[in-house]
């Protein structure tokens, strides 16, 4: 399997601290890769360095065969890597339908061809189906400032969807979540596995045991140890970094 | 019916209004209107740039004044003060007053930088260069600004400076520009053989007809899947930029057209008023085009334009009536602060609320209709 995204010595350097330091990572094509690690490990950083929001002062990262490394955030996105932040990030004065509209614009971005009106009807239709997947077709015409925070996290996730990048960075997606809506979560997440190749933050470890293939751990900006679920709770050294002296639950 | 069918209908009503405005009024109060259309017109600009791009620009006097102006020197030399200065070519009266003794009366050389103004002769070098000056400004000034990710109160305070800068060189630059005194006695815009004569009905529907195309033209804008993005921009930049939207382009281009539209607006008000004066680029006439979109409602392009016209026809009557003549300052500031504080979203978003409701029952009532008689309607107790 090719890999879809590769990370090859990435380091970051600020006045001094290396917050990722010569981090390398292949995240082979429709994987689903958990990256674990206490905070300040540098998992957010990693992403930012990725997508371009922080440029990295050493290594390289491809997708697929393409560079990378410290694009614009526009142009790594346009090459087929989406994201999802922390804090929730959508369209707040636009309705839940319009969020998605605005991202099927996003496979020609270009101002003035998109001088016209309305949207292509596969655009639409995808749109629906989104909707659907995410359950917010009821909440349709709702401005999303005044979704709740759960279903704030799945419109993005639902933005990500109609983006259609074959990666997708995913910054705790659960973060905040009731059980309930965690539960509903991880099955969204689950549908995009195989279609899209992803690379998840996450703390919760029952959401990682039913999302997670492989887990990379981070520590200290750099990676520690990687594994499946089973092999990292053996591991000894992430069971000292990472937790402690307590087994992981 | 629907909200939108509400919208569509404030849009006809007010463009019939302001095409039927000359039936009612003398031709004095047929030119006033006319000038504050043209501030409706700014208000539309406002509500562009900081309505739907978010982009706070507090210095969109800088386009208005510069379109004056492009338009005003080609009117300057049109006029018969200009050709009547012992030249068989034109001549602005203000740099034979300045001349040195014995320089030549000709535009190539009276003063040093005289020769600019050279092909305003035409009066259709005035209007292109009227709308293209600005654009050229904007798109460049546009361009470092958003890919510098400048953002908020500093393109505000940016945009305020650079306007101030402008007047302070306009009115330095005294021998082709008048200084102070700004460009008057100026010559009407001409039109095939027809003169616009500020005073006829013809002026009024030259600039009415300007803005109800451009009012047209701005909402259809923002229906666009471009007016979408940018909404979407305003919203939340780093979402839309993690889309794949190279942002700085879209704001640019959006910004372009909100100057183009001022620089426009600024040439109708040559027209209009017959003259262009550095007070186009004083700081408080910016800040009123911001104070009557926000009265208006920034977020409607409809709503900014009537602000526009409605304040401006306010503080004239209030400031014309006796008894008033002192307070009125004082009045329409009270507006302002009632506004702002019990109408945040302007008069735009009242009538937004006015027309939900109005929907709601509309519907309801009709639903009702269509069920024939409420069978199960409770009877009041005997």
């Amino acid at each position: 399997m090719p890999a879809a995204l590769t990370v090859d010595g990435l380091s970051v350097d600020f006045d001094g601290f290396k917050a990722v330091n010569t981090v390398s990572m292949i995240v082979d094509e429709g994987e689903l890769r958990v990256l674990l690690g206490a905070n300040g490990a540098g998992k957010t950083t990693l992403m930012d360095l990725i997508s371009g929001k922080t440029k990295s002062t050493s290594g390289r990262v491809f997708f697929y065969d393409t560079e990378i490394t410290n694009k614009e955030e526009h142009e790594i996105a346009l090459a087929g890597v989406g994201r999802k932040f922390q804090i929730p990030s959508v369209f707040k004065d636009l309705t839940v339908r319009r969020n998605l509209e605005v991202v099927s614009c996003c496979h020609d971005t270009r101002v003035l061809a998109n001088l016209g009106f309305g949207f292509s009807s596969e655009g639409e239709a995808r749109v629906d189906e989104v909707l659907e997947l995410v359950g917010l077709t009821n909440d349709a015409a709702t401005i999303a400032a005044n979704l709740s925070h759960g279903q704030t996290q799945w419109l993005e996730l639902g933005m990500l969807m109609v983006q259609n990048a074959k990666v997708l960075l995913l910054d705790e997606p659960t973060a905040g979540m009731t059980q309930g809506e965690t539960l509903k979560t991880s099955k969204i997440i689950n549908a995009l596995k195989g279609k899209h190749t992803l690379l998840v933050v996450e703390h919760d470890m029952a959401f990682v045991r039913e999302i997670a293939e492989r887990i990379t751990v981070m520590h200290l900006g750099q990676v520690l140890a990687e594994g499946n679920v089973a092999e990292i709770e053996k591991n000894p050294k992430v069971r000292e970094a990472y937790l402690g002296s307590r087994a992981i639950s | 019916m629907t909200k939108r069918h509400i919208e569509i209908a404030a849009y006809a009503l007010f463009i019939v209004v302001i095409m039927l405005a000359p039936l009612v009024f003398d031709s004095f109060w047929v030119n006033r209107l006319a000038k504050y259309l043209v501030f409706g017109m700014l208000g539309i600009a406002v509500a562009l740039s900081w309505g739907y791009a978010g982009i706070l620009n507090l210095g969109q006097g800088l386009f208005f004044g510069a379109g004056a102006y492009m338009l005003a020197m080609s009117l300057k030399l049109a006029s018969q003060t200009s050709l009547q200065q012992g030249s068989d070519k034109p001549v602005p009266d203000f740099m034979l007053w300045n001349a040195e003794p014995g320089s030549q009366t000709d535009l190539c050389c009276i003063n040093k930088a005289s020769f600019l103004w050279i092909p305003f002769q035409n009066q259709w070098f005035g209007v292109a260069m009227g709308i293209v000056l600005p654009v050229c400004i904007a798109a460049v000034l546009g361009i470092i600004l958003f890919r510098k990710r400048i953002a908020g109160v500093f393109i505000s305070i940016i945009t305020l400076a650079l306007v101030l800068l402008v007047r302070l060189l306009i009115i330095d630059a005294q021998p082709i520009t008048n200084g102070f005194n700004g460009l008057t006695d100026l010559g009407w815009f001409k039109l095939f053989d027809f003169e616009f004569d500020p005073y006829l009905t013809q002026t009024y529907y030259l600039i009415a007809g300007s803005l109800a195309i451009v009012l047209i033209a701005a909402r259809l804008l923002i229906e666009t899947r471009a007016g979408l993005i940018l909404q979407a921009i305003r919203d939340d930049q780093n979402r839309a930029r993690y889309l794949g939207f190279d942002v700085p382009r879209f704001q640019t281009f959006f910004f372009t057209v909100s100057a183009g539209i001022s620089s426009f607006a600024g040439m109708l008000y040559v027209i209009a008023a017959e003259f262009a004066s550095p007070t186009f680029m004083d700081l408080s006439f910016s800040i009123s085009m911001v104070v009557w979109a926000a009265v208006g409602g920034r977020a409607s392009i409809l709503g900014a334009c009537i602000g526009a016209i409605l304040i401006n026809t306010l503080t004239a009557t209030i400031s014309e009536t006796k008894g008033f003549a002192e307070a009125w300052k004082a009045i329409i500031g009270l507006i302002f602060v009632l506004v702002v504080l019990y109408l945040p979203r302007g008069l735009a978003g009242f009538a937004h609320d006015l027309s939900d409701r109005f929907v709601a029952r509309f519907n309801a009532w009709r639903s009702k209709g269509a069920a024939g008689q409420p069978a199960n309607k409770v009877q009041p107790a005997e």
